[in-house]
């Protein structure tokens, strides 16, 4: 079979915290959030597995012990392509979302003075950045939004190429 | 003294190995196993699940070795805010160039083993400390 055509490894991270005290809880889901996790269920979240993506979650399983908890790291592979494509999608999605948030900022910034549209663009390249980092299956949005930040800032592709 | 961590190293462990080596034990050796229950009996583990000298309290490893060994040299702890940044990069500091230097240090390890990637990296730690040391002195970015 094709290597492409077979799922992929992915990097599980299983863990329980206790309802209370809720800081441990809202600092895991916080952190996890950022990394751009798909979440399978309740208490089980995954990324395409790398050596980058592994350490990120196992210290976040460390993390949750630390908070009273229970953790564990598993390396899956989705049992049909069709699963796998789900999980990819749904995170897609939810990058897509966070780019088209990008896009309204740029739009409304459009018609600011040039200092404020200036620091506007500062900050919604740092955003950009950010939401790269955890952008494993890019959306079509990703270049819009891009496209958007560019134009705002009069630094159009042509001109830079 | 033998020290372990995991094989593959990326900026928290390289640092972490030139940290050993400067301001802790000279003659530090190290031992990469792929698995925690690899660590010798006789070695210090660092950067590894569940080991005391890794991710404490939102510090990034290099920072927990600076606070265990109590060194308050401020231009290792500036150091610390670089690879907190490269390696975490929750914004905690604001450090422009540590991205870059994840960057660096990503591509070396994929054309390096962890030999070679120490080798590399103790000129570049060698001389951010240097940089860092000028910047403080200056105020400013030294030339």
């Amino acid at each position: 079979m094709n290597e492409a055509m077979r799922p992929g490894d992915w990097v599980l991270l299983s863990y329980r915290l206790p309802r209370e005290p809720s800081s441990p809880r809202i600092a895991v889901w916080r952190k996890l959030k950022r990394l751009g996790v798909a979440q399978i269920s309740d208490g089980l979240v995954a990324l395409p597995a790398d050596a980058r993506t592994r350490e990120h979650l196992e210290w976040m399983a460390d993390e949750v012990q630390d908070g009273g908890g229970t953790a564990g790291i598993w390396i899956a592979r989705p049992a049909a392509l069709a699963q796998e494509r789900e999980l990819a999608a749904a995170m897609a999605e939810a990058r897509a979302a966070e780019y088209r948030a990008v896009l309204e900022t740029a739009a409304a910034a459009a018609g600011l003075p040039e200092g404020e549209r200036a620091a506007a663009v500062r900050r919604l390249r740092s955003e950009l950045q950010r939401i790269g980092r955890r952008d494993y299956f890019p959306p079509p949005e990703r270049e819009q939004a891009r496209r958007a930040v560019a134009a705002l800032s009069g630094t159009s592709e042509e001109a830079r190429a | 003294m033998r020290w372990a961590t995991r094989a593959n190293l990326h900026i928290d462990r390289a640092a972490c190995v030139w940290l050993i080596k400067r301001a802790i034990d000279p003659d530090a050796e190290f031992v990469f196993v792929a698995d925690p229950a690899h660590v010798p009996a006789d070695a210090t583990a660092f950067d590894m699940r569940g080991v005391d000298l890794g991710h404490q309290g939102g510090d990034c490893s290099f920072e927990t070795i600076l606070r265990r060994y109590e060194i308050t040299d401020p231009v290792l702890w500036r150091i610390a805010e670089t690879v907190h940044e490269a390696d975490l990069d929750d914004e905690r500091f604001d450090v422009p160039e540590a991205h870059g230097i994840d960057i660096a240090l990503r591509a070396m390890s994929m054309v390096c083993d962890d030999e070679q990637t120490i080798a590399h990296t103790r000129p570049l730690f060698d001389g951010l400390y240097e940089y860092y040391r000028r910047a403080a002195l200056l105020g400013r970015e030294p030339a």
